[in-house]
């Protein structure tokens, strides 16, 4: 188990999702393997962002 | 293969983490909104004033372009929360797009890799929509980005986009230019204008959206600095991206203004793979610690050459 202490980023990203749990019921992801923070799901995946890129039209 | 340490890749290892620590434009943390908000229909787009600036000044920079006749556009990535949406970057079309001057299509290739740079820093940013320009006085869009975007919007986190149409029309000016808001939903800054609109699906029209502004960055700026290489290594880099799970972007200082910088961490403590995209070409550096050595790979598409690069380091791990 890796006990080093977060950096900023990890920080405020862990600050902001236990407020999001208390105040929005939002859920906190957790990794299976370790228990570790693993992000919100607010997070949005690589895919769905490029595939609506991807299929933006022709615009007139 | 190894050619050594040089005084060059010292200083390349030197600017990369000047970069790394920021100055504002690729790098740096940024402390975004932390608390999302149930999506309702859009009633705002908020922009960031960096992000109004990059689209006035850009725009204005195509019309005096050898190809300023041609419509223009952009993607817009940001946070969709609430009753609005918070446009934090800026795709360009590309130097590659496919435009005259009754249509324009993006180069959604190096948008693709924009996004994934751009997202390296908050994977909350999503697509939030688009905006593009007419050579005329249509502050709307026309019909035939109806047709395109009303199927487009189911893409969307809440199943509604923004759209920004940009037109030349504007009152001529007398005086110091200043950004005005004639309308809620349209901005002037001298004769350009852009007019904001919403569509959700199943709409059977745009609705105009009003627009703020607030203080804050476009976090894909400095990408626009090296988007002809962005442009040139796309296709390449997407595979990289989608085959390795450890790829990161940065802009560094080049030896002719910004470069491109992609690195991939290796199995061994403190060891990288770096590569140094200028030019249109491409310099591999083995990193190990505080030291880079040059690398020689044979010419090729780039996600080759990284290839052929991993084996040869790992033929001598």
């Amino acid at each position: 188990m890796d006990f080093r202490p977060l950096n900023d980023t990890e920080r405020r990203q862990l600050i902001g999702a236990l407020r999001g749990n208390a105040e929005s019921n939002l859920a906190i992801l957790m990794d299976r393997r370790t228990t570790t923070f693993a992000g919100t799901t607010e997070e949005i995946t690589d895919d769905e962002v490029i595939t609506a890129i991807r299929s933006v039209p022709c615009h007139y | 293969m190894f050619q050594g340490l040089t005084g060059h890749a010292r200083r390349l290892l030197r600017s990369m983490r000047r970069s790394l620590l920021g100055d504002g434009r690729a790098a740096g943390p940024t402390c975004l909104p932390h608390l999302p908000q149930p999506l309702k229909r859009l009633s705002r787009v908020v922009l960031t004033d960096e992000v109004d600036r990059t689209l006035f000044r850009e725009y204005a920079s195509h019309r005096m372009s050898a190809r300023g006749a041609e419509e223009i556009g952009w993607v817009l990535l940001g946070i969709r929360e609430g009753d609005h949406g918070l446009v934090l970057a800026t795709l360009p079309a590309g130097a590659q797009r496919n435009a005259g001057v009754a249509h324009v299509e993006f180069n959604s290739s190096a948008q693709a890799l924009g996004s994934r740079i751009v997202r390296q820093r908050d994977k909350r940013l999503t697509t939030l929509g688009v905006v593009h320009t007419h050579p005329g006085s249509l502050r709307h869009p026309s019909d035939g980005d109806f047709e395109g975007d009303s199927a487009w919007v189911s893409n969307l986190r809440g199943g509604e986009g923004i759209f920004g149409i940009g037109t030349a029309d504007g009152p001529e000016g007398n005086g110091v230019l200043i950004g005005r808001q004639p309308q809620a939903h349209i901005q002037a800054f001298g004769r350009l204008l852009l007019s904001w609109y919403a569509l959700a699906e199943g709409d059977r029209q745009y609705r105009p959206l009003n627009v703020e502004l607030t203080l804050g960055p476009d976090l894909a700026l400095g990408l626009h600095d090296v988007w002809r290489t962005v442009e040139a290594f796309a296709e390449p880099l997407e595979r990289l991206c989608r085959q390795q799970a450890a790829v990161t972007f940065d802009i560094v200082p080049g030896s002719q203004g910004a470069a491109f910088a992609v690195c991939m961490k290796l199995a061994e403590p403190d060891t990288a793979l770096r590569i140094i995209v200028e030019s249109g070409e491409a310099a591999f550096y083995w990193q190990r610690g505080q030291e880079m050595f040059a690398i020689d790979v044979p010419a090729g598409p780039l996600d080759r050459s990284v290839y052929l690069a991993l084996a040869e380091l790992a033929e001598k791990a």
